[in-house]
């Protein structure tokens, strides 16, 4: 078993790091403190620098300004090889003229380590990977998951001091990649190695972190726990990002406290509790989760009941959407699961619905633009 | 046969266009491979001129080439030559493929091209050019100056092949053995090189046959007693048009071949891992 030394485990620092690609600011300032041991995932749309940030930790890319440190070591001016990481590339790497045994000893025959030895760990690692067996294939003779195992093998069996994986579930398939969530969390607990984990994918990020940060345009705009971020997004961009895709907009009349009263453009009202930074006369857009959307809820159920028209129907399997038009053409969108699997008894455009918003579920964000 | 029962597909009708297509390039074949038929024959012949088809059976124009000393040295020179300019090139070339793919700087197509001129610089000219650069450096018809233009005359060849190879390598290769502790020395080693040994065979044999087989530029930089075998055989059939010519084209041919084939095998047995 490859278990690192937990007091061994070392923490990484970025502090207002910057890079430029010719007139492109890749990332602009950017300040992480990651525990040892702690597994965070750099989650943001396409472009936003994640890589890039990934790569700077690396050493394959050179800060143009800020500090990156591994342990108390300042790493600007290190070269990789010298860093002692593990990276998993996206798609893999793996050396097409070796075996899968010599892909996975590749770091250690550099380390110039005794065959024994290194023969001992590469079977350790492969079985860890649960690819005991596979060490005289080449890597064109393994399937994507295989290949990925081959690459995650590679990367820790020189018992790195950080382990970087950029987007390594990308290529996969969805069950794939869940099952390989697991056991890539699992492993990483087990040898306790500190983790950052590149990702677009929200629910990725949200099964395997233990911290998220969110970037967006070359810029951390929320870090926190996956409960944090989930719950409490920070700015509409986040939200957008991790999934309350209803918004609807609104004007505040009052502040009472943290609480807001909102005139939605519906032509509801609303008192939203935990309201930061508006003011009475702002114009905002309400945020909601369609799950938190409840539908014909029961009478005294303490939620704000609105009443709207049924617009769209999108079936997608376990749940279906309702789009429903609340008043004045302002959509909410409803989640509901398919309990009882009756697509046939859904109700139809046109249907009359109530739906019900718990106020603490709701968001608010001062209008973007 | 896995399914020796199935039913014989329909007799195979190809549509006129590829039959004509198919003639064509049967014709095209043929047309390039004659010169190969006329000679290999008239090598044996035992007429003293050359003409075809040959007459009888005889062996005395290979016994020729044996009796006069300056083919077997033109021989060794050209060898010498070619096998000089072809690692020089080789390590030339792939030094400057790796500086070309890796690395963008201004100029560096620009770069290429001008690596690439001899393949299209008239022979004549670049042979008259090397003559009037080598004479005042006392290397004209010496041994490092006729060694000299052939590394210019060869380098592209390789570069070429160089850069083909590189360039399909994934970078990221080379980055997963830097985090791997691998330095930029062991990386070239154990990653980069491997992935272009197929490549830089096939520039290397390349390089090698023009060498030996170059003419043109050779004819400025030779001297008396410093003869390449393409220029001895010229200078031969000058005076005395018999089959000796053919059975030296013979033998080169056979070498050729031979190489061409074994490194054949071992650039396909490259390419299983790809
Ligand atoms: N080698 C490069 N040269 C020039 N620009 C680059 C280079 N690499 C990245 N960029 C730019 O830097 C920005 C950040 O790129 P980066 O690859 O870090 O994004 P990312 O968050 O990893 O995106 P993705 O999810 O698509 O992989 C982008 O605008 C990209 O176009
Ligand atoms: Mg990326």
């Amino acid at each position: 078993m490859i278990k690192a030394n937990p007091s061994d485990a070392v923490g990484v620092d970025l502090r207002d790091v910057q890079k430029w690609y010719g007139s492109v600011l890749a990332v602009r300032g950017v300040s992480l403190a990651i525990a040892p041991g702690e597994m965070v995932c750099l989650l943001g749309p396409s472009g936003c620098g994640k890589t890039t940030t990934l790569r700077m930790i690396a050493g394959l890319e050179k800060p143009d300004a800020g500090d990156i440190r591994i342990g108390d070591t300042l790493v600007n001016a290190v070269s990789p090889w010298k860093r002692n990481i593990g990276m998993v590339f996206q798609n893999y790497a793996l050396f097409p003229h070796m075996t899968v045994h010599e892909n996975v000893a590749f770091g250690l025959t550099m380390r110039n380590r005794p065959a024994g030895e290194i023969r001992a760990a590469v079977e350790d690692a492969m079985a860890q990977v649960r690819l005991a067996g596979y060490g005289d294939r080449r890597p064109s003779q393994l399937s994507g998951g295989q290949r990925q195992r081959v690459a995650l093998a590679r990367a820790i069996v020189t018992k790195p001091n950080v382990l970087l994986l950029d987007e390594p579930l990308a290529a996969l398939d969805k069950k794939l990649r869940e099952q390989m969530q697991v056991e890539i969390r699992q492993l990483q607990r087990a040898v306790g190695i500190t983790t950052v984990f590149v990702t677009h994918d929200q629910e990725e990020a949200l099964t395997l972190a233990d911290r998220i940060v969110v970037m967006e345009e070359g810029q951390i705009v929320q870090i926190g726990s996956p409960a944090d971020v989930y719950e409490r997004p920070k700015s509409r961009f986040v939200s957008d990002f991790i999934g309350f895709t209803n918004a609807v907009g609104g004007k505040v009349v009052s502040v009472t406290g943290t609480t807001a009263r909102i005139e939605t453009a519906s032509g509801h009202s609303l008192d939203i509790p935990g309201a930061e930074g508006v003011a009475a006369g702002d114009e905002v857009d309400l945020v909601v989760r369609p799950e938190k959307v409840a539908i014909d809820p029961p009478e005294g159920s303490g939620c704000v009941v609105v009443e709207g028209d049924l617009v769209h129907t999108v079936y997608s399997g376990a749940v279906t959407y309702f789009h429903v038009d609340i008043g004045r053409g302002a959509i909410l969108i409803a989640m509901a699961p398919n309990a009882h699997g009756a697509a046939s008894a859904l109700p139809t455009s046109g249907a009359r619905l109530r739906l019900g918003l718990t106020p603490d579920t709701v968001l608010v964000f001062p209008r973007r633009g | 046969m896995s399914q020796p029962n199935a039913a014989a597909p329909p007799a195979a009708r190809l549509p006129t266009s590829e039959r004509v297509l198919n003639a064509y390039v049967i014709a095209v074949l043929v047309f390039l491979a004659l010169p190969v038929f006329i000679v290999v024959p008239l090598a044996f012949s035992d007429d003293v001129s050359l003409s075809f088809p040959p007459r009888g059976f005889s062996l005395r124009w290979f016994a020729n080439i044996l009796e006069r000393p300056e083919f077997g040295r033109a021989f060794a020179l050209s060898a010498a030559i070619a096998i000089f300019a072809t690692i020089v090139a080789l390590t030339a070339g792939t030094l400057a493929a790796l500086g070309l793919v890796r690395h963008r700087f201004p100029g560096r197509d620009a770069t290429v091209t001008f690596f690439m001129t001899p393949l299209i610089f008239p022979a004549i000219v670049l042979g008259a050019a090397l003559a009037l650069m080598l004479s005042p450096l006392g290397l004209l018809r010496s041994f490092w100056g006729l060694a000299l233009a052939h590394v210019v005359l060869t380098f592209p060849y390789v570069l070429r092949t160089a850069l083909a190879t590189l360039s399909e390598i994934d970078r990221a290769l080379a980055e997963a053995a830097y985090t791997l502790g691998a330095n930029r020395w062991k990386t070239f080693r154990h990653v980069t090189l491997p992935l272009m040994r197929p490549g830089l065979l096939a520039g290397a044999t390349f390089a090698l046959i023009v060498s030996f087989d170059e003419f043109t530029i050779s004819m400025f930089l030779v001297g008396p007693g410093m003869m390449t075998l393409p220029l001895e055989m010229y200078n031969y059939a000058e005076f005395s048009l018999d089959p000796t010519i053919a059975a030296i084209s013979t033998i080169l041919l056979i070498i050729t071949s031979v190489a061409i084939i074994v490194i054949e095998k071992l650039v396909g047995l490259g390419k299983q891992f790809s």
